[in-house]
């Protein structure tokens, strides 16, 4: 039971905020982390990605990287901007893309063993979801103009106390909005991790048990399969959450009633 | 076996916990209304789709408060 406590406190430890040779970060200190270290590495593998994949444009894409490339573009086109935002969604696929993208790869790096998410920290998924509070609310206010987009949190046809209740409610919903956003991203890459870690333990200790112990060792590292399966899903639906998300809180900017 | 650890530990088990059951029950209510949705008109699978993923978001969130708090708590 003991080693079980003391496996979880170090794999705690290896998931929180350090620095790349395992100190621990003090505040006000400005070096490279583990998390910025694989967010890095995630930045330049997008980057390679496109820059790779679009070196020979041509109508039927040659190259398989060139087509999924194709399915992936049209898919944010498609399902999520003009899905959500209409035909004028299309004047923002490259900012939904990019997020969706980067996400989609920074959770993917995570899963590689040894590595972490990028977006496995609070200070990634608060950025970012900050960057799209300022965008959504920058587009509603260049679209009806300040008070035009203020107007629109008042609602019509409601007795006015009602209605400044409803305002107050509508005004507070769009302030969490990057709370949500981030601690949904965030808390999904942390607690997956913290899963597939403690099963690893479990399976690890058992195996280094005697006798019978080493056979009940296979359940948890079957189960550790299945999870491992179940976190490569979590890694693209969190990407996709958060990309719609970002499309749907546009399309209410634009499409304000 | 002896207890040891402070109380606000306890608080924070029980933030997450308690208040991860309401948007369990939501989530849950989701899947099944949607899948029920596609199951009589397949053609709207894709939009459905989308709107519950939309709709699962809202739920989780306020699961998400709870895991707040309960980080909030530890700390404490």
């Amino acid at each position: 039971m003991e080693k079980i406590g003391e496996g979880v406190e170090h794999l705690l430890h290896e998931l929180s905020v350090l620095t790349l040779s395992g100190h621990e970060v003090h505040a006000g200190e400005f070096v490279l982390t583990n998390y910025m270290f694989f967010l890095l590495i995630a930045l330049v593998v997008t980057f390679l990605f496109f820059m790779i994949g679009v070196r020979k444009v041509s109508l039927v894409p040659e190259s398989r990287l060139g087509g999924a490339i194709e399915t992936g573009v049209e898919f944010v086109r498609d399902s999520l901007c003009i899905e959500t935002m209409g035909p004028e969604g299309r004047k923002y696929v490259p900012f939904v893309g990019t997020i969706f993208f980067f996400v989609l790869f920074n959770n993917l790096i995570g899963l590689i063993p040894g590595s972490k998410p990028g977006t496995g920290t609070m200070g990634t998924t608060v950025t970012w979801a900050v960057v799209v509070f300022i965008v959504y609310n920058a587009i509603g206010i260049k679209r009806h103009g300040v008070w035009g987009y203020a107007k629109s949190f008042w609602p019509k046809g409601v007795p006015g106390p009602i209605a400044a209740v409803v305002a107050l409610l509508e005004v507070v919903s769009h302030l969490v909005r990057p709370l949500t956003l981030s601690v949904r991203l965030y808390a999904n890459m942390y607690a997956g991790h913290v899963v597939l870690g403690i099963f690893s333990i479990l399976g690890a200790l058992l195996l280094e048990a005697s006798g019978v112990m080493k056979v009940i060792a296979v359940l948890p590292v079957m189960l550790q399969i299945v999870l491992y399966a179940l976190e490569v899903f979590v890694a693209v639906i969190q990407a996709y959450i958060f990309a719609i998300l970002t499309s749907v809180y546009i399309g209410g900017a634009i499409h304000t009633h | 076996m002896e207890i040891t650890g402070s109380l606000s530990v306890l608080g924070a088990g029980f933030a997450f916990g308690v208040g991860a059951i309401g948007p369990a029950i939501g989530i849950g209510m989701i899947g099944a209304k949607t899948i029920e949705s596609m199951a009589r008109q397949p053609e709207m699978a894709g939009r459905l789709q989308t709107v519950m993923f939309i709709a699962l978001a809202l739920a989780e969130a306020i699961a998400l408060f709870g895991f707040v708090l309960a980080f909030v708590l530890m700390g404490q």
